[in-house]
């Protein structure tokens, strides 16, 4: 189990109790099913999102290792930079089913307070049931491995990038303790997640993962 | 944009206790649920008369007011006949026009004074060695003698730093409205000051879901920030989003008084007869890591029992006595899964093993529920107030948790069911390490206080035993 971030309260008039409540509830959505209404920078609208060459190559090279499309990341939540092998690169793996994980994280500790940024991307070629994790439960000695579904709550789907995604809050393995986004496309599952701790609750990590999904872009395969 | 109570808690307890802080907005969010107003003056202080009870997911739940406040005091008055004389005079007749202002229901202010053990020992010890009752079933099973009040125990998942108390005596309050919290807690406290030495405030609300809507747990928890609040399902009841007041979970009228079940030898005199036993704790709740961590069937699992099958939008999961487990049960889950779930393995010790009769006449059949809970929900870090703030590891910045508050017949039969939630039951312990999922809630709860203390009948709950010759 990853470690819990501990969280830091804002000091607010309690005069704003009422306007904090509102934008609590106002401001975003597990899901909803139309279009996202984040709000995009006039350069975003337009512009269609761009693999940056340099990182372009290594998608490339996944997408052709895997046989299967993969998606490049054009934006990521301050400070990633999606560049592998680059300072936030936090390792890129394929398994023999194909089905690939790569990770980006930031990670700081200051003043006893843990930050981290964390995003991963995977896809799962040829299949779009979700994927099975092992719990593993020791007590007393004793292990006891179970089958749970590695995404799980689901909180919803909405339509955002040409994909219709849905909303997972409590996931497993390297997704642990973030909100992921899964979504088909031609037989295959794809997911975006990112860890929600500080600097970012959960309402800005939504905001993340909407606006990294509307800057996803396909790189197919090569060969 | 957060909430601190940090401009509402920084004076002294007088200027505190009328104060609502954050929880005024409770107020705001909710409306108080429609209630019958009358109530009748019952002999017990903690039972309130015109708790609705509504169905949902085709179970009955008690609606419980949504406003509650524990005040903890230790005792400024000397210990002399006279000085006590006095004391229990002005404390009564500001109880008796508290009685008069208010029914004891919801709609109006339920009060609730109970007594620690520090108060018996220091102010009528004498007295206590005569008429407090004795625990039968405890000074059997332990084969030396046990009253119905006990100090407070850190159990096996408490940590070191679970700070076990010492105060004289605390004050439930009770109401849906914070206005007459506020009155009552002022009536008592402020208006008493050369009676009391208040050393915490503790405030809270549960429920306000029951007409529709997010609810109030999650609302509140999103107005301060708190981690994992977004995720709190809409209508949720408590952080943790399943419903506790289950009407089939909760003792019935006067299963928890020290005289029903036969528990307690209440003496000649019968003097504590309607009386019963509290016991005060406070928890926080780790919600990041029960909502993202834990899935909706394991929190099920959590809960209620492994393997328990449920639609993923359930909140009140039945608890009549068909659904209860015993200690088989319990066992065979922790073989199979090494998992126990919390009501689960808590109704071995917390249900009745075998029909039994009141002193009344009341029939209560195998698998009723003893223990009464009336804790609540809290963004009190530990506590709203407190006098020794770095005794008691105060912060400003608010925190999910629980007052966890309970009325079972003796401290011995809170004992029993706390050591079941942490798999010590009557046939042996389950072994889990400390913190392990498997142990139910206790891996996401952390307990920072705990003090029981013995709750007298109305006729008696004014510095009980002190117009008694030592």
């Amino acid at each position: 189990m990853k470690r819990r971030i501990a969280s830091v309260a804002i000091v607010v008039a309690i005069g704003a109790i009422a306007v904090v409540v509102g934008a609590a509830f106002g401001s975003w959505a597990w899901g909803a099913d139309e279009e996202s209404s984040s709000v995009a920078t006039v350069e975003e609208v337009e512009s269609p999102p761009v693999c940056a060459r340099s990182q372009r190559v290594s998608w490339q090279k996944l997408a052709n290792e895997i046989r299967a499309p993969v998606y490049c990341p054009s934006w990521l939540p301050s400070p990633l930079v999606g560049q592998f092998g680059g300072r936030f690169f936090n390792g890129r793996s394929v398994d023999p089913d194909r089905s690939y994980l790569v990770s980006f994280v930031w990670f700081e500790r200051s003043l006893g307070i843990v930050n981290e940024v964390h995003v991963n991307l995977r896809g799962y070629p040829g299949t779009t049931r979700i994927p099975a994790c092992e719990d593993t439960l020791t007590v007393a000695g004793k292990t006891v491995r179970t089958k749970i579904p590695c995404f799980s709550d689901k909180r919803g789907t909405k339509r955002i990038g040409g994909a219709t995604v849905t909303v997972y809050t409590a996931n497993q393995g390297a997704d642990q303790w973030h909100v992921l986004y899964a979504w088909r496309r031609n037989g295959t599952l794809y997911t975006l997640s990112e860890h929600v701790a500080e600097p970012y609750g959960v309402e800005e990590v939504i905001s993340h993962l909407d606006r990294m999904m509307r800057r996803l872009v396909l790189v197919p395969p090569s060969a | 944009m957060r909430l601190t109570r940090k401009q509402l808690v920084g004076g002294a307890a007088a200027s505190v206790l009328a104060a609502g802080g954050i929880y005024r907005l409770v107020d705001e969010l909710t409306e108080a649920p429609t209630r019958t107003a009358s109530g009748s003056v019952r002999p017990e202080q903690h039972l309130l008369d015109g708790v609705r009870v509504v169905r949902d997911n085709g179970v009955e739940v008690l609606v419980p007011p949504l406003h509650h406040e524990v005040v903890t005091a230790k005792l400024r008055v000397g210990a002399s006949p006279s000085e006590l004389h006095d004391a229990r005079q002005n404390l009564e007749a500001a109880l008796t026009q508290l009685d008069e202002r208010f029914a004891a229901t919801p709609s109006g202010l339920g009060v609730t004074v109970a007594w620690g053990l520090p108060y018996f020992s220091e102010y009528v010890p004498a007295q206590a060695e005569r008429y407090l009752p004795v625990d039968l079933r405890a000074t059997a099973a332990r084969g030396e003698t046990v009253r119905v009040l006990e100090d407070a125990i850190r159990f096996p998942s408490d940590q070191d730093s679970t700070r076990l108390e010492t105060n004289d005596l605390a004050v439930l309050l009770r109401s849906d409205s914070l206005d007459h919290i506020a009155e009552g807690a002022a009536t008592l406290f402020d208006d008493h000051d050369a009676l009391f030495r208040v050393t915490s405030i503790r405030k809270g609300f549960v429920g306000g879901a029951s007409e529709g809507g997010p609810g109030l747990p999650k609302q509140m928890a999103l107005a301060a920030g708190i981690q994992g609040a977004e995720l709190i399902p809409d209508g949720a009841q408590l952080f943790l989003g399943f419903t506790s007041t289950q009407k089939a979970g909760l003792g019935p009228s006067k299963i928890a008084n020290l005289e029903t079940l036969g528990y307690a030898d209440l003496g000649p005199s019968g003097y504590f007869a309607h009386g019963t036993h509290l016991h005060l704790s406070h928890l926080f709740e780790d919600l990041a890591a029960w909502y993202q961590v834990f899935d909706f069937q394991e929190r099920l699992d959590t809960t209620f029992r492994p393997g328990l099958v449920a639609s993923p939008e359930t909140q009140t999961v039945a608890q009549g006595p068909k659904d209860v487990q015993d200690e088989r049960h319990v066992r065979h889950d922790y073989e199979r899964h090494r998992r126990i779930g919390h009501s689960g393995s808590v109704q071995p010790a917390s249900r009745l093993a075998r029909d039994v009769v009141g002193p009344d006449g009341t029939r209560y059949p195998k698998g009723t529920a003893v223990p009464q809970r009336a804790d609540f929900n809290t963004l009190d870090n530990p506590f709203f107030w407190t006098s020794e703030p770095g005794r008691d590891a105060y912060a400003e910045a608010p925190s999910a948790g629980l007052h966890f508050v309970i009325f079972n017949p003796t401290s011995d039969d809170f004992r029993r069911t706390r050591l079941a939630m942490d798999g010590v039951l009557p046939g042996g312990r389950l072994t889990f390490e400390t913190g392990s999922r498997g142990q139910g809630f206790n891996s996401v709860l952390s307990t920072t206080h705990r003090q029981n203390f013995l709750v007298p009948p109305r006729a008696h709950r004014s510095f009980p035993l002190a117009e008694l010759s030592a």
